[in-house]
């Protein structure tokens, strides 16, 4: 899918140049590091791997990571296992109210490539073309222990100010966007309005926007509050 | 001049106190949130988190780089939820530190600890999540069947000592005799509606985290879930104060407070883990049956 030259490499020029600053953001991406709460989108037979890692025989409180229950509370979205299209756009409503700094995690190797469904007419192969995944645990299915050694590999990224995959999800938005609609439809709209919070929020970038984008624009229906009734 | 020196004195020392008690309270409510972790964690065999857990979280939580914000009563709510129990740490005498607990008795401490949880709902209603109003009513029925029998112990417990100021109950409890061996009943009936006070299983119906999603805190992210951890733990260290303070004689110094304070609040963390929870209406139920009646049989025997 991508090769390192058509990856964008912006150069970052709101560099602090305060020394304190620059302990305070490592100070603040230690944390970031240390407190990981965890969404698992338990989707395929991946999920059975969980239980052990969080609980006593391999323990993730200890690294500080605990699983959490809504997306808004959560700092991790854990796929784990295949994901087929109907999943998917939960997977991606999910994401979208999750708020930033947040990681995805791909489980098992259906979000690899397919893995064993990848002659499904029904499965979404890539995670990584529908949202920016930050690490991939292989395996079918990995074991509690690479599942650890996955969630350290993200805490050491977090740690060294790499994991803003995330980012990507805003500056690239119409490449996401473009391959979502490829699977369900051109009419496809998400409740949380990503264009809006990329520009509130200054993320956006020259890929923010393109044709599908505008495809989006043409068919996007705006957001109103459900109206509040009861019905016997 | 005399008189305006020494007044000018006290001003000073109730500011400081104003300023120390609830910073006190706040990192002595990490330590607490801290136990319960590593309580839980070791009664199921793990490890638990490491010790600066809790400051990481909400470290991380108030540094998002995205918020939602459902809207300003949604802000104003978690402001009031801890701003109810900042006001009520400085009614909470701690040894050294009388704060203006002799102004305020424990008739309105106990209004102050009801504060919390209407600004809970105040923020939780215009989230408008359906998950987050199911959870607030449940969690203000909660209030409601742990109040009952709350006010009954602190009512038995005035009319015993005739005073309503905490520092006078202190007073007479170090003077005398701790109010747990005077009142046994009254003690007894307390701790319960301190399980249901802290929250603690069997009476967390209204957190329910796989059923309504953590109820009240579905919709909050970011700095909201930070004020949050932050109320949670002046919640665990009000609770352990007030019941050391009515029946525990208070503290002389502070590693004899302490000890005391971490023991009531670790009776309920303990208990927590080894029982499933009640529905809203079994809560209202047993809150209102057993500790009521065992705290009305004190009463009798305090008259």
């Amino acid at each position: 899918m991508n090769t390192l030259n058509n990856i964008p490499v912006q150069a970052d020029n709101n560099k602090r140049t305060n020394p304190l600053a620059t302990v305070f953001d490592e100070f603040i991406q230690f944390c970031q590091s240390r407190s990981l709460f965890m969404l698992h989108y338990c989707t395929g037979c991946g999920a059975i791997e969980l239980p052990p890692a969080m609980t006593s025989r391999f323990d993730m409180e200890r690294l500080g990571i605990q699983p959490m229950v809504t997306p808004r509370q959560a700092d991790i979205l854990l796929v784990t296992g295949y994901v087929s299209v109907k999943t998917l756009k939960r997977v991606i409503l999910t994401y979208e109210q999750m708020q930033s700094p947040k990681y995805v995690i791909g489980i098992c190797s259906c979000t690899v490539n397919g893995g064993m469904y990848w002659q499904s007419y029904a499965t979404a192969k890539v995670l990584n073309e529908y949202l920016p995944v930050d690490v991939y645990i292989a395996g079918c299915m990995p074991r509690p222990e690479a599942v650890i050694s996955g969630l350290r590999r993200l805490m050491a990224n977090i740690e060294q100010g790499k994991g803003n995959a995330w980012q990507d999800y805003y500056q690239r938005y119409d490449y996401y966007l473009g391959n979502q609609q490829h699977l369900f439809g051109d009419d496809w709209q998400t409740p949380t309005d990503v264009i809006g919070e990329a520009k509130y929020y200054e993320l956006e970038a020259e890929q923010t926007y393109g044709k599908h984008t505008d495809i989006l624009a043409q068919h996007q229906q705006p957001l109103e509050a459900q109206t509040m009734q009861i019905k016997f | 001049m005399n008189s305006l020196t020494h007044s000018l004195t006290d001003l000073s020392t109730v500011l400081v106190d104003l300023l120390f008690m609830p910073l006190i309270a706040f990192f002595v409510g990490l330590l607490m949130v801290l136990m319960m972790r590593k309580l839980s964690a070791r009664l199921q065999r793990r490890i638990g988190p490491p010790f600066f857990q809790p400051i990481y979280d909400i470290v991380k939580l108030y540094s998002k780089s995205t918020q939602v914000s459902h809207g300003l009563i949604h802000e104003i709510g978690i402001v009031v939820a801890v701003g109810g129990y900042i006001a009520s740490e400085i009614l909470l005498p701690v040894p050294g530190m009388d704060g203006i607990a002799d102004k305020g008795g424990i008739i309105t401490l106990s209004y102050f600890l009801m504060i919390p949880s209407l600004g809970m709902a105040l923020g939780v209603g215009q989230c408008a999540n359906p998950n987050g109003s199911i959870g607030i009513s449940r969690a203000l029925t909660a209030m409601l069947a742990y109040d009952i029998p709350f006010i009954i112990v602190v009512f038995g417990v005035a009319t015993h000592y005739q005073s309503t100021s905490l520092i006078g109950m202190i007073d007479y409890q170090q003077a005398h005799q701790w109010g747990i061996f005077e009142m046994p009943l009254l003690a007894a009936a307390g701790l319960f509606a301190l399980q249901g006070m802290m929250g603690k299983q069997p009476f967390e119906i209204y957190v329910a985290p796989a059923e309504i999603a953590t109820g009240p805190m579905v919709e909050m992210s970011g700095k909201f879930m930070g004020g949050l951890f932050v109320m949670q733990s002046f919640q665990f260290y009000t609770a352990g104060v007030l019941y050391t303070s009515l029946f525990l004689g208070g503290g002389n110094n502070w590693p004899e407070f302490l000890l005391k304070i971490f023991l009531v609040v670790s009776i309920p963390m303990t208990m927590a883990f080894l029982f499933p929870r009640y529905r809203t209406e079994d809560m209202v139920r047993v809150m209102w049956k057993w500790p009521v009646m065992v705290a009305l049989i004190g009463i009798a025997f305090v008259m």
